[in-house]
């Protein structure tokens, strides 16, 4: 892989290591616009977060909006390959936050194969989103769940969509005791809450929750999702990162578009997770006729503030230009700096705070080297 | 080092002394002096005391990996944490309430003084119920007597305050009281120190019970 320049940010960084990284399993770029008729998101409205579109008229009177999510659009118009097409992208969503109630410009960078997706596929997806963490911290972990294996025990309970929305906000929360209380509520038994409670709090390192699981699962659907989940975490163990992979029941994302592996990435200095993805068959099969989808998406927004870089220098060398002509040998100086590699700036007077290893005056022709800045 | 946001006031203390009789002491929060930071090196613990309604802010932000909050601060601001315990302290109502002679007009938009608008546009929108929001910033009670609002959205912990003011709890949202939550991160990196304090907290809260 080409070495990264040290003097980029973590964010301009990973804009060209992701991408290097993708191309080196055959992920072809996808690029697109930044607008899209607005009537698509609002068909699709539940796939997004909760935050807000940002929609305009176009020239013709259409209500268009700014991309607030890739994956969606991905999905629509993208030409697919017979069998499978493998992209990324390297694009700005643009959202209004409703915490802050102002727009929001998040640069994102990822994968999405669509096509016949396998057991390899997952596991080539799985093993990216690790190594993609690893490029912005060593210190990172991610947390895969199965979407199947406690939702499914939810929807096997008669409730309503607005309980189970509740259900699934206190298992995204890991909130035993809330989940309890809204199961009495619903009329759902003891023995199930407790079932399902003992499964979403699973948030241990592979060998350990497989066992948890299989001695808590019974029903086929859940039965299913497990050996999936045995057979990724097999491969994930033999590339050996598996002390990595944390499997972690209450990750869950819309059962309304995801149906499988589903996970989300997390490093030692961000606070939130900065990677999310999964398997979302369901949403591709809205759009597209009978194909499987799975991918995933970094949250490159913010990395520069978690993995701040102080630069030492500004430059290697400053130099203070006092003479009036020239102007032919101070560029030949200037130029044999850089091709010795050190970074250099031409300035007439020296400006304030200017950090550089070394100064020189060119006066009359001639460079002369001042004492240490 | 586990860093603790404590909230300051009654809750923070009744807390503070939960924590410290399971091993996690710093005794220099006692001292009387305006720092809000306290360290012991040697129970692994750093003490933030920050407003009730910003712990959840300084979880969800990372600058703290635990911290106690009020279930009404949680619903009311729904950010990404985990809410690992509830511990049962400074129990309370969230409450719609009313004057005492109060009759609902059901032919016009229901006007709701509250300080928790987002807790109250839920509620009423699992109603179906066309709301006109006041946001006040506190002393609620007075807002239906002076005919600012209809009806008021509140905590109700003993219901002496409503009374002396000629009000009555009209209907009671959730129950509200405080909770243990943990920064999403953190609980993946720090795993062992938070789990070890829920387990000991778990067991110190079930010998109070």
């Amino acid at each position: 892989m080409a070495q990264i320049p040290d003097f980029l940010a973590k964010e301009d960084e990973l804009g060209i290591s992701l991408p290097l990284l993708f191309e080196s399993r055959g992920y072809k770029k996808y690029r697109m616009s930044k607008f899209e008729e607005y009537s698509f998101y609002s068909d699709n409205r539940k796939f997004l977060t909760d935050d807000g579109v940002i929609a305009f008229n176009n020239a013709d009177g259409r209500l268009m909006a700014l991309k607030p999510d890739i994956t969606l659009s991905i999905v629509k118009n993208a030409k697919l390959s017979e069998k499978l097409t493998r992209l990324y992208y390297n694009e700005s969503v643009f959202r209004i936050s409703n915490a802050a109630k102002d727009f929001r410009e998040i640069k994102q960078c990822g994968i999405e194969v669509l096509g016949d997706i396998d057991s390899y596929i997952t596991s080539e997806v799985i093993l990216l989103a690790a190594k993609s963490l690893e490029m912005i911290d060593r210190n990172y972990s991610v947390s895969v769940s199965h979407n199947d294996i406690v939702l499914s025990l939810i929807d096997d309970c008669d409730i309503s969509i607005a309980d189970r929305k509740r259900l699934a906000g206190c298992i995204g929360g890991k909130n035993t005791h809330d989940f309890r209380r809204i199961c009495r509520e619903c009329g759902i038994s003891d023995e199930t809450a407790d079932k399902i409670t003992s499964l979403f709090t699973i948030d241990m390192p592979i060998n350990d929750a497989i066992g948890r699981i299989e001695a808590l699962v019974d029903t086929e659907k859940t039965v299913n999702a497990l050996n999936e989940l045995k057979t990724l975490c097999k491969t994930l163990s033999a590339c050996g990162i598996a002390d990595k992979i944390n499997i972690d029941l209450s990750v869950t994302q819309h059962i309304d578009y995801y149906n499988g592996i589903v996970f989300r990435g997390y490093v030692e200095k961000a606070p939130a997770a900065v990677l999310s993805g999964g398997r979302y068959d369901l949403l591709a099969r809205k759009i597209r006729d009978n194909i499987g989808a799975i991918g995933f998406a970094v949250y490159l927004d913010n990395l520069n503030l978690y993995y701040r870089k102080t630069r030492e220098y500004d430059t290697d060398i400053l130099i203070i230009n006092k003479d009036s002509g020239n102007t032919d040998k101070l560029i030949s100086l200037a130029n044999g700096f850089c091709s010795e590699g050190k970074s250099v700036c031409v300035e007439r007077e020296k400006p304030d705070s200017y950090r550089c290893r070394a100064t020189y005056i060119f006066e009359n022709g001639e460079l002369t080297e001042e004492e240490k800045c | 080092m586990l860093n603790i946001a404590l909230p300051k006031g009654r809750l923070g203390d009744k807390v503070y002394n939960l924590l410290a009789n399971i091993g996690y002491d710093c005794s220099e929060i006692y001292d009387d002096n305006r720092k809000l930071i306290f360290r012991n090196e040697k129970s692994g613990v750093c003490y933030l005391l920050v407003k009730p309604s910003d712990v959840a802010i300084y979880i969800a932000h990372g600058a703290a990996d635990i911290g106690i909050v009020g279930k009404d601060i949680l619903e009311e601001d729904k950010l990404d944490l985990y809410e690992l315990l509830d511990l049962k302290l400074g129990k309370c109502n969230m409450c719609v309430a009313a004057p005492e002679n109060y009759i609902e007009d059901l032919d016009r938009p229901l006007r709701v003084a509250t300080k928790f608008t987002n807790i109250a546009k839920n509620y009423y929108l699992s109603l179906n119920r066309e709301i006109e929001i006041i946001k006040l910033n506190g002393s609620i009670e007075i807002a239906p007597l002076l005919g600012l609002s209809d009806v008021i959205v509140d905590i109700v912990e003993t219901g002496t305050t409503l009374r002396e003011n000629h009000l009555k709890v009209y209907e009671t949202i959730m129950p509200i009281s405080a909770r243990l939550i943990a920064n999403k991160s953190s609980y993946k990196f720090k795993n062992a120190e938070i789990l070890d304090l829920v387990t000991k907290l778990e067991k110190e809260l079930a010998e109070n019970d």
